[in-house]
């Protein structure tokens, strides 16, 4: 198996849809010349030339809605977002047309396309450039929502987003770009609605995505040393969502804990804690906790960011709480 | 689907209960809560409450009529419902559920409930008093109520120890794990916790006198009230003892020597020249002992047995020591043979493992002391020339029999004792 860092996994991802099927193009500010803000489509502009690689003005709104319009006629747009705090500029496109075209065409016309680029606070990039929007985008029905952490999930899941009949978006992490793992060399795909247990365990389930995974295994390295065995799930996947894989894991474990790269009010941690308690009352030993960001505006200084965003020492007292060890 | 109404445990010690009245009648409405009927335990008359909501379809039971716990007395259900089928079902159960009951009654103490009666605690107990005598609600973590639940624990006499008192999973297995935690074993004590919740109550428990308790209270108590037993303490320098210790042990293979064995050998070979010290009082004089014998006190399930290692003062260490393992081994198996526990003439008592500094022994009948030993611990002392430095001691005293043995006798014989341990080579030069 090749070694490759996630931006690679994606790159192949989309080089190799784009070769299956010509109906794929990538259309984003600076895919093509500049090869990606960060290189995620190095090579491409030169392999498959301005007509499927093509640079946009920054105009979010209305590359956005060039890509749900082309995806209408009848192709297959990768939409990259720079960043998706950019895609703010983009909100009524995704949500009203992406997300709704189907519904309110009776079937009549699909939006089979991916919003993709890096979400939520990567490194002080400020405040309005640190958004996740991983619970704007799960809240809204008619569009899945991925969310990846190694370059194995990213390459699987990306070329079932491309080759989905929906709106994906596909959430990246400026800061997960570089991180290298193993992918097969053979084709594969990675179904929507699977978690991946990255770490098993018996005494509490940790549930995270995108850049939380990383946090939440360190965090059960941790608890390791303090005598607490804790299970990692990658969900993968927030809409649709690996119910089963989480009920049957707090069933065994009787504890859980959410990590959230995103803000504490509302979101996917408390939907996740909803239905835990709604499906696995009878098998909690403790309330279900969330580590997520404090609930401020992000700080730009390092040492507040650092704060504001969980940390896995800020997991592990989460993790203790619940196995009533502290 | 009709609901049969139970026969419920009012009581902890409820086996059989009598409908003493009926608050309702066939045809009435019953919600969840309402006291139905009066029930007559082997306590008290108790008001019983609906567990279910319906209309009465049938009153089973008749007022006065003496019924097995989890007897059908009543069908709820809607109105109109015929309610035979489900008290056929019930009837079935409930004649073939009680069988073992009460063949295992009969057999078992009172305390040890018949497994099969733990559904009975569980339907009716915590929830039939939790409504009437207590509205506080428990606090207790979804799956510690699910795993009560099924084992038939009652969550009152569980303690929590999680925030605010919360019950938790490893409280309730901790409870059904320690077995002296049995359904029936824990009552409810008047006394209450900060949280209001009553204190589990558990009755005296008497165990029969053992042969070998019998002979211990014979033995002591023999020796306590005829012996006028006095006491000398003397902390002794472990240190060259330690370090001949871990010599010996890289020299030889086969057991490892331990203080004990060093003090079993330095007091035999100290009993050659104190021969008062190995002695008796007879009727007919004072027995010294010819032969140095001695007993290793060794502690088993539910008492000690004395060992003895004789010619103790003739034997190598690594002799004593193998000696006294294999003795101690088949001591606590139980395996010992009477005459090896006969025939000392002197005992050593040994609690230093269990972490005692120092302690007074009971003199065994017909020896004339015991030695009580005390843990080995490290110390801060003073050398020559006054700095601090590490150090071993060991606190070591002797009961003695004042019939035979006088304070300076006993103080002459740990002197030797002591000089021993403080210099080893001596034993063996």
């Amino acid at each position: 198996m090749a070694v490759l860092q996630i931006r690679e996994a994606i790159r192949d991802a989309m080089r190799e849809e784009m070769l299956r099927d010509d109906r794929v193009f990538l259309m984003g500010e600076e895919v093509g010349h500049y090869e990606g803000a960060y290189k995620c489509s190095q090579g491409l502009l030169k392999e498959f030339g301005e007509k499927r690689v093509v640079d946009t003005p920054i105009t979010e709104t209305g590359f956005a809605g060039v890509g749900i319009g082309a995806a209408m006629c009848g192709l297959r747009p990768i939409i990259e977002f720079m960043t998706f705090n950019f895609s703010a500029v983009a909100f009524d496109q995704i949500i009203n047309n992406a997300a709704k075209i189907h519904h309110m065409t009776g079937g009549q016309f699909h939006v089979p396309m991916v919003f993709r680029g890096p979400n939520a606070a990567a490194h002080m990039l400020g405040s309005t450039h640190s958004q996740a929007f991983d619970t704007f985008y799960t809240h809204i029905p008619g569009l899945k929502v991925v969310s990846v952490a190694t370059p194995k999930d990213a390459k699987g899941l990306l070329k079932t987003a491309i080759r989905d009949p929906n709106p994906v978006i596909f959430f990246e992490s400026e800061v997960q770009y570089g991180i290298k793992g193993e992918v097969p060399d053979e084709e594969y795909l990675i179904e929507f609605g699977v978690a991946d247990t990255k770490r098993a365990g018996a005494d509490v389930t940790l549930l995270c995505w995108g850049q939380s995974v990383a946090i939440a295994l360190a965090a059960a390295e941790l608890a390791e040393q303090k005598g607490v065995d804790v299970e990692v799930i990658d969900l993968r996947s927030l809409r649709p969502l690996d119910e089963q894989t989480i009920f049957d894991s707090v069933r065994r474990t009787n504890r859980a804990v959410v990590v959230e790269h995103g803000w504490p009010y509302g979101g996917v941690g408390s939907h996740l804690i909803a239905r835990i308690q709604e499906e696995c009352f009878d098998a909690l030993d403790a309330p279900v906790l969330k580590v997520a960001y404090e609930d401020l505006p992000m700080s730009y200084a390092e040492n507040l960011e650092h704060l504001t965003i969980p940390q896995p020492s800020r997991v592990l007292e989460a993790l203790e709480q619940v196995t009533y060890r502290s | 689907m009709p609901v049969v109404v139970e026969l419920p445990r009012l009581s902890d010690t409820m086996e059989e209960g009598v409908v003493a009245k009926w608050l309702i009648k066939e045809g009435d409405k019953v919600k969840r809560g309402q006291v139905i009927a009066e029930i007559e335990t082997d306590k008290a008359t108790m008001e019983f409450e609906s567990f279910d909501a319906g209309t009465v379809l049938k009153l089973v039971a008749g007022e006065g009529e003496t019924l097995a716990l989890g007897s059908p007395i009543a069908v709820l259900g809607k109105a109109g419902e015929d309610p035979s089928s489900a008290l056929a079902s019930a009837t079935s159960a409930a004649a073939s559920a009680p069988a073992p009951t009460e063949e295992a009654a009969p057999a078992a103490a009172p305390a040890s409930p018949a497994p099969t009666r733990a559904p009975a605690v569980e339907v009716s107990s915590p929830a039939a008093v939790s409504v009437s005598e207590d509205e506080r609600r428990i606090p207790a973590s979804p799956v510690a109520r699910l795993i009560a639940r099924e084992a038939g624990i009652d969550l009152r006499v569980v303690s929590g120890s999680g925030p605010h008192g919360r019950i938790v999973k490893a409280d309730v297995e901790g409870h059904a794990a320690d077995p002296s935690n049995s359904a029936t074993h824990a009552t409810l004590s008047a006394d209450k916790d900060e949280f209001g919740r009553p204190y589990a109550a558990r009755g005296d428990v008497t165990h029969r006198i053992s042969q070998m308790r019998k002979a211990i209270v014979r033995s002591m108590t023999a020796s306590k009230f005829s012996a006028p037993h006095f006491y000398l303490t003397m902390d002794i320098q472990m240190d060259a003892a330690a370090k001949f210790r871990s010599e010996c042990n890289m020299s030889i293979t086969g057991t490892k020597i331990s203080f004990n064995d060093l003090v079993v050998a330095a007091a035999a070979r100290a009993l050659r020249s104190h021969a008062r010290v190995n002695s008796a009082y007879t009727e007919q004089g004072i027995v010294e002992h010819g032969d140095i014998n001695i007993g290793v006190a060794v502690a088993i399930d539910d008492g000690l047995v004395v060992p003895v290692v004789r010619h103790a003062e003739q034997k190598t260490l690594t002799a004593i020591s193998q000696e006294i393992r294999s003795l101690g081994k088949r001591a606590k198996n139980k395996e010992l043979r009477g005459e090896e526990m006969q025939g000392g003439t002197f005992t050593v008592s040994n609690l230093g493992m269990f972490g005692i500094d120092e302690f007074t022994a009971v003199i065994n009948p017909g020896e004339g002391a015991i030695m009580a030993i005390g843990a080995v611990r490290e110390e801060l002392a003073l050398d020559e020339d006054g700095a601090v430095t590490r150090c071993r001691r060991m606190k070591v005293t002797l009961s003695s029999d004042h019939r035979v043995i006088d304070g300076a006798v006993g103080a002459r014989f740990l002197g030797s004792f002591r000089d021993n341990l403080e210099h080893p080579m001596r034993m063996f030069a």
